[in-house]
């Protein structure tokens, strides 16, 4: 897909349009020539490992910092020339945490309200919708420091789109939140979505990426895969993924990494994950297992996972 | 986008905030300064008080030992004997005996009798620039001879004059400084550094931290400009500068007894141009340095030593050396201090400060644009 997108135009309809994105920091290239295109009112997942050239990417679309070449179009405007023109109609949420922990919820609201210059009904309205979206009903006067990762990262994306943004920029926004609190996230996330609102998100956890319309993959700089979960799934479908499950996931893991048939071995969960040629059976793979002295080895196939996905895509990105 | 004041109020609400919720940068602001006044005003005046003295009576007469008898009781000296001649001094002076001389030449009870002016010399040694307690002596030597009617014979050395505070009626007047006390003619200066070192060290610190933190980069996205975050970060270390010039003041008429002379006004119009200065200089600083360490670090070089060193509030800038004079104009402190002494001590108004008040305007300008353009800068 990216392919077809490299040297044509960026497209003004799109919500995001990239063309040749680079930036270079000294000689080192974060971000190495990247195109996509995000639709209105898509969810966008933003997959990669660390220092893949995420953030980068997310920083010169919201105009934060300028590209070394490329184009870029935010809602129709070229974000490279004129950085302001979308600024009151995006919203971003950093990796970071990036509210004022020491003022309270509504303090921090109502610096966000006056920055983006709300009108006293305006931010009335929105400042009553974001706290119950974000459950913070009650607690408007609690120091932002004293809030637990969960409520802080509901209450930033609140003051992401106090303004009511047409698209929304969000950077690993769930990390270091547990399962519960993912899930209450991401149904805000639908939420917007249902709005109309486009979601651009960055994430490590490969659930979260399935919960996306499309994906697109970073390694180091560049795309490596995009398009729906459920495209790139199949796109591994010439090979074969065997969970195996031994008493020592460890030293399954060294035996399958030199086995023959085997392209690439990880851990996932308690178990092991074997690529494997197609031509390998779950049998035949137990029966060597047992062999080399897995007395209980169980082997079973299982549908690609995104993860498997990824980390297949990187090998073969580490072997060319 | 036009500059909107909603924006800037926000900046400017939570600035305060900030401020509300960290005591220790109000008690920094707030409290240090009166504990420096303190501190300096007192350590200062103790000093003179204990210069070591000796006298030469030429004169040995009852008007010349009442009138040493002066010096002894004065406070500000501790006489620590006698010589026979004005040669003898340099032997005193080289073995670090006494950092002072008063001569008494002879003559001196018939001046007094017939009501002319009796003249007297007064030795301040000025071999040893570096201590401290001898330079501040040496400045306040220096202020109390402007002015006097009473003639130092020795062009190489400095005279000081203390008649007054004996029972000489000898018609003595100092001009700017008339009951002698360092900390009249210290006070003014003092609160231009205590006012530099505040301004500059705190909004040093303001936009790293920002940048730390990440809440640069929200507001970066947002539609707040450049110019109106400056603002909206300058305007309450402004008024908190000014509070400190006034704390610093009054405190200063009260408990020191300084007198102000000038209008409150010029003082008022030139202290918001030099607060206005050293924020500026504060936000160069803090636009480009990478690290809150690193802005401490340049704060502290850029405020402290030049307040201190070059700004003539204790040290007299025309006994340092030529470079160090050239260097001291690039700083805002040494043209406040000129004023702010012209205004306390001699009543100058604006014509007569224009000069000095110039010459801030200009540097505040210059210095806040500087600070807008290198904010933008770092942001590449
Ligand atoms: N300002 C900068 N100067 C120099 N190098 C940088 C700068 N910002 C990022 N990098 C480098 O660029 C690479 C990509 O960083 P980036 O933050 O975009 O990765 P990421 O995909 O967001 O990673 P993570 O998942 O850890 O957040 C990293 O190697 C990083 O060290
Ligand atoms: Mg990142």
């Amino acid at each position: 897909m990216s392919e077809a997108l490299t040297g044509s135009p960026v497209n003004p309809d799109a919500a995001v349009s990239v063309r040749g994105l680079r930036k270079v920091f000294g000689k080192f290239a974060a971000v190495d020539g990247i195109d996509f295109d995000v639709r209105r009112g898509e969810v966008f997942g933003f997959l990669g490992p660390n220092g893949s050239g995420k953030t980068t990417t997310i920083r010169m679309l919201t105009s934060s910092i300028t590209p070394t070449s490329g184009t870029i179009s935010v809602l129709g405007e070229d974000a490279v020339k004129h950085p302001d023109r979308a600024k009151l109609r995006l919203g971003y949420m950093s990796q970071k945490f990036s509210l004022f922990e020491d003022l309270t919820v509504d303090e921090n609201l109502r610096f966000y309200g006056g920055v983006y210059d709300l009108t006293a009904e305006q931010f009335a309205e929105r400042r009553a919708y974001v706290l119950r979206m974000a459950g913070l009903e009650g607690r408007e006067s609690e120091l932002t420091r004293n809030l637990s990762v969960g409520w802080r990262q509901r209450l930033a994306l609140g003051t992401a789109t106090l303004h009511s943004p047409e698209i929304v920029f969000l950077d690993e926004p769930t990390s270091g939140v547990d399962p519960t609190a993912r899930r209450r996230f991401w149904d805000l996330l639908y939420d917007l979505a249902s709005n109309g609102v486009t979601l651009f998100v960055t994430t490590h956890y490969m659930d979260e990426a399935a919960n996306c319309s499309r994906l697109a993959f970073m390694y180091r700089g560049r795309i490596i895969a995009d398009g729906p979960p459920r495209e790139i799934r199949e796109s591994l479908l010439t090979e074969r993924i065997l969970d195996v499950s031994t008493g020592d996931a460890d030293r399954s893991l060294t035996w399958l990494e030199s086995a023959d048939g085997v392209h690439e071995a990880y851990l996932s969960g308690a178990s092991v994950h074997a690529v494997v040629e197609a031509g390998l059976s779950p049998e035949t793979l137990t029966a060597r297992l047992v062999a080399a002295g897995f007395a209980d080895a169980r082997v079973v196939p299982v549908d690609p996972t995104l993860e498997d996905v990824f980390v297949n895509l990187v090998s073969q990105q580490r072997g060319a | 986008m036009n500059a909107s004041l909603t924006r800037i109020g926000a900046i400017v609400v939570k600035e305060f905030k900030h401020l509300i919720r960290d005591p220790r940068i109000l008690l920094a602001v707030l409290v240090t300064p009166i504990m420096q006044l303190l501190l300096f005003a007192y350590a200062i005046s103790f000093d003179v008080r204990d210069l070591s003295t000796v006298v030469v009576d030429q004169d040995q007469t009852p008007a010349s030992r009442t009138y040493l008898q002066s010096y002894t009781s004065s406070g500000f000296f501790k006489v620590v004997g006698s010589v026979d001649s004005v040669d003898a001094i340099d032997a005193v002076f080289q073995s670090s005996r006494a950092r002072v001389a008063v001569v008494v030449p002879a003559g001196f009870q018939e001046a007094v009798d017939r009501g002319d002016k009796a003249q007297v010399a007064v030795y301040v040694d000025g071999g040893d620039p570096n201590s401290a307690r001898i330079g501040q002596g040496y400045a306040v030597a220096l202020n109390q001879v402007a002015g006097q009617k009473i003639t130092a014979t020795w062009a190489a050395r400095q005279g000081l004059d203390l008649s007054q505070a004996g029972r000489l009626d000898v018609r003595v007047r100092t001009w700017y400084n008339p009951d002698r006390s360092s900390s009249i003619f210290l006070i003014p200066g003092l609160v231009v550094v205590i006012i530099m070192i505040v301004t500059v060290q705190q909004t040093a610190v303001t936009l790293v931290r920002e940048r730390a933190l990440g809440t640069q980069e929200q507001m970066t996205i947002s539609p707040l400009r450049k110019v109106e975050l400056m603002v909206g970060k300058l305007l309450p270390w402004t008024i908190l500068a000014f509070v400190d010039v006034v704390l610093i003041t009054l405190m200063g008429l009260t408990m020191f007894e300084v007198p102000l002379r000038g209008s409150v006004l010029v003082l008022a119009v030139s202290a918001a141009l030099f607060i206005f200065a050293s924020l500026g200089l504060g936000l160069i600083v803090s636009a480009i340095s990478p690290t809150l360490e690193t802005a401490n670090l340049i704060a502290m070089m850029l405020a402290f030593l030049p307040a201190f060193l070059l700004s003539g509030f204790a040290f007299p800038l025309d006994s340092i050396p030529l470079p160090l004079q050239w260097l001291s104009y690039l700083f805002p402190a040494r043209h406040m201090v000129d004023i702010s002494r012209a205004v306390f001590l001699k009543g100058a108004g604006f014509a007569e400060v224009s000069g000095p008040l110039g010459m801030l305007a200009v540097y505040a300008v210059v210095v806040l644009a500087l600070a807008t353009v290198l904010y933008g800068k770092r942001a590449r």
